[in-house]
């Protein structure tokens, strides 16, 4: 009975592991999630699979290269396939709930200004390949794993970007 | 030493050239010729200025949307380590893993103390009060439905209990006026298992927060009805267990003696 009620807290090396880049991913990678028009639920869904996958992986002993990218192209492909089985309307429905204002106080709405709103508008009508680019640059990943997440070439991903800054810097200072 | 840069003088560099190097992503050659033009050139350096300027709006735009919507980690972080325990214990080639993991399962259970707790879920006056159902009054209720009909819901929210059967709730545990506002009326049993809207079913739980708070009884309510929609768990066993001790199932089935917790 001792022997068996210590094993319920003994957790092995590799799970630490897992857990400890969940800690590390986890809102990286549901920011990036809600950006399909996913509702949490789903991210967090999504999220729990990505690391049940990746502890599958490495259990098998496949490669630790790249841990980062590998994390997020998984996620990428399930907010993908997510997306497609919600279907429109629901996910439309998320989307519009998503931009409810949580409606701070009016000073703060006033200091926030149209400057942001602009920029929120802007960011709104971005092509959908560019809003993931600028969405996975924002959580940390260099060019080439963009490229290898998105399935771009690293000039696309470059043209994207600075395309989508070039957008935006004009909306801010219109 | 001077770069031969006479080409970049002439013309200023474009927005690619400049993200790029913002973002360090150039070409080692193509880097010092872009650095010795940014010295030299005003204009292109203010351009950059610019776009980086936005970066920073845009980073705080999206964190201010974003960030208010993300849930704790806790409760999925103890869902992730409950399955890969599982797993592990499921892998062929270690049988006695699989037994030990019942066994360390039942004896956490029987250990477990009566603990107390609850709800940070809402912003309130922190009480002294800690409460636990009281078993007479919220026994526990549940409608007539299988776990077919149950699970058939595919994203169950937790309803608000109606004004009128809050107020009675506040009545029967004895809480009135000021003393209530520390409270908030939940299911013991919650409707995405089964929990029926009975004043059986409803309790007043503190506001305190403590180890043993909203979240994590949140938590086991998913993993439970997660266990039932896949049969790994009856409906009865699942509704009894959140009744009659839901620190205790949250041990069992976490396998764990205290809740996951924020690093």
């Amino acid at each position: 009975m001792a022997r068996a009620s210590a094993r319920a807290g003994k957790t092995s090396p590799l799970e630490r592991e897992v857990v400890a880049l969940f800690d590390l991913y986890r809102e990286r990678l549901l920011r990036y999630l809600l950006g399909f028009g996913l509702p949490v639920q789903d991210g967090e869904e999504i999220v729990q699979e990505v690391f049940l996958a990746l502890f599958q992986h490495l259990r098998k002993g496949k490669s630790r290269e790249n841990l980062r990218g590998w994390v997020f192209r998984v996620a990428h492909n399930l907010g993908l396939k997510r997306r497609a089985t919600r279907g429109r309307t629901e996910t439309a429905e998320a989307m519009a709930e998503a931009m409810i204002d949580p409606a701070p106080n009016p000073e703060v709405q006033f200091a926030e200004g149209q400057e942001q709103r602009r920029l929120e508008a802007v960011m709104q009508a971005l092509p959908e390949q560019d809003q993931r680019c600028l969405a996975l640059r924002a959580e940390g990943l260099r060019y080439r794993e963009i490229a290898e997440i998105l399935g771009m070439s690293l000039g696309a991903v470059s043209i994207s970007l600075s395309r989508s800054l070039a957008r935006m810097t004009r909306a801010i200072e219109r | 030493m001077r770069f031969d840069d006479s080409h970049l003088d002439e013309s200023h560099l474009n927005d690619q050239e400049l993200t790029l190097a913002a973002d360090g992503e150039l070409t080692p050659g193509r880097e010092a010729l872009v650095e010795a033009h940014l010295e030299a050139c005003w204009t292109c350096r203010a351009r950059k200025l610019e776009l980086e300027n936005t970066v920073g709006e845009f980073v705080r735009a999206r964190n201010t949307d974003l960030d208010p919507k993300l849930p704790p980690a806790s409760g999925p972080r103890a869902l992730l380590g409950a399955r890969m325990a599982e797993l592990t214990a499921a892998a062929p080639g270690h049988p006695w893993l699989r037994w030990q993991h019942l066994a360390a399962a039942c004896a956490v259970a029987a250990l477990a103390v009566i603990a107390v707790g609850r709800w940070p879920l809402m912003r309130g006056p922190l009480v002294a009060v800690v409460s636990v159902p009281n078993a007479d009054l919220t026994p526990g209720a549940t409608v007539l439905e299988s776990s077919t009909q149950v699970c058939a819901v595919s994203t169950p929210k937790n309803r608000t209990v109606p004004a009128p059967l809050q107020r009675q709730v506040f009545e029967e545990y004895g809480l009135s006026g000021a003393e209530a506002k520390a409270y908030e009326v939940d299911y013991l049993i919650t409707p995405a298992l089964g929990g029926a809207d009975d004043i059986h079913n409803l309790w007043p739980q503190s506001y305190s927060s403590t180890v043993w708070n909203a979240r994590v009884k949140d938590s086991l309510e998913d993993r439970l009805r997660e266990l039932v929609c896949q049969g790994r768990l009856d409906l009865t066993t699942a509704q009894h267990d959140l009744s009659a001790d839901w620190i205790s199932a949250y041990k069992k089935y976490f396998h764990t003696d205290r809740p996951a917790e924020a690093p």
